[in-house]
């Protein structure tokens, strides 16, 4: 069982991280370049993080950039780590995490929901939650919710005044 | 008076043993369905005012809509209600259903379901209380025994409408009826 400085010290012997950091206990949070990541990824599987909890999608719009996180945990250690990677947002591509856990791909797929990234080698990229979505996906911070409503959806009519005034 | 008349005796003795023995499909969606659990068992009792639960649509004759309804649900609930067998309700809970209530600003869920489905009646409420939803039901109940719940003579003879508010939504939606 390792601590979690001792965590980030094999992170930061084994791998180039652009940034470790010990959040809170129990919690580390590392940073790598988008080409780096799928190997760290399988490293720390192989170093007991055999846990892939979920891939979340940050937008960073002020930055132009598209932040995956990889949450993995580990049974011995009893650590979270996040593992993040910055990708560009105009042409929103990475590469799939399916070979090393096959879960990835729903969580993948997932993402391209509603963030509209693309997964090369994730052949399946169709449409998870959404249903015939022919707008920009919704959880991009440019896509205007309340245009949305208003355009797509009627309003109850309470005799003129909407219930939204 | 006029209007039972124009029912006929057989209807209104249908209307008053259908009032007796209601069937609930409980499809839940959103929180509503919280609300449910104590209203079916013994703190609340919905049994004795001859309410009991149905296991598939085709055996059910009450539609609860409890909470707001996405629209991938909608389109289930439509599926679903064309499945059931008339003489058959639509119960719209909560605010979610009326206008969208606090999820007014979603882009996924629908802000009025009487646009899509014929409802009976709403009960107001972010959640109703057990006691409302027995208050709702009493009143349904009523509508049915005097013979002003014909939500699903109003979906037949506006299908045309439902089925254009419920494509504009959904896009394509398969028709059982």
């Amino acid at each position: 069982m390792r601590n979690e400085k001792e965590v980030i010290e094999l992170i930061e012997k084994n791998l180039s991280p652009l940034e470790t950091e010990e959040k809170r206990a129990q919690n580390i949070s590392v940073k790598f370049g988008p080409e780096d990541t799928i190997q760290a990824l399988s490293f720390l599987k192989s170093k007991g993080y055999k846990q892939l909890s979920t891939i979340s999608c940050v937008d960073w719009i002020d930055d132009n950039e598209f932040e995956l996180v990889y949450h993995l945990y580990s049974y011995d250690d009893f650590i979270n780590i996040s593992v993040k990677t910055r990708i560009d947002r105009e042409k929103a591509k990475f590469v799939t995490l399916k070979e090393v856990w096959p879960v990835a791909e729903f969580y993948e797929r997932d993402i391209h929901d509603f963030f509209g990234v693309e997964f090369e080698g994730n052949d399946d990229l169709e449409e998870l939650i959404l249903e015939n979505w022919n707008d920009i996906p919704p959880m991009r911070k440019d896509f205007d919710t309340r245009k949305f409503v208003n355009d797509e959806y009627e309003w109850r009519d309470y005799d003129g005044q909407k219930h939204t005034d | 008076m006029k209007e039972k008349f124009k029912r006929g005796k057989w209807k209104e003795f249908l209307d008053w043993a259908q009032n007796k023995s209601l069937s609930m499909l409980h499809y839940c969606t959103g929180c509503g369905a919280i609300e449910l659990p104590p209203t079916m068992t013994s703190r609340y009792d919905m049994s004795r005012f001859g309410i009991g639960q149905a296991a598939t649509p085709r055996q059910a004759d009450l539609l609860l809509v409890t909470g707001y309804l996405s629209t991938k649900t909608l389109r289930r609930i439509i599926y679903t209600y064309e499945q059931m067998q008339e003489p058959k309700f639509v119960v719209g809970f909560g605010s979610c259903t009326i206008n969208g209530g606090m999820y007014w600003d979603s882009y996924n869920t629908i802000k009025q379901l009487d646009k899509y489905l014929p409802v009976e009646l709403y009960i107001a409420g972010c959640m109703p209380r057990p006691e409302a939803i027995l208050d709702g039901f009493l009143e349904l109940k009523q509508k049915i025994d005097s013979g002003e719940a014909k939500g699903y003579e109003e979906y037949e003879e506006n299908i045309e409408f439902y089925h254009k508010n419920q494509e504009e939504v959904l896009g394509e939606v398969q028709r059982t009826q």
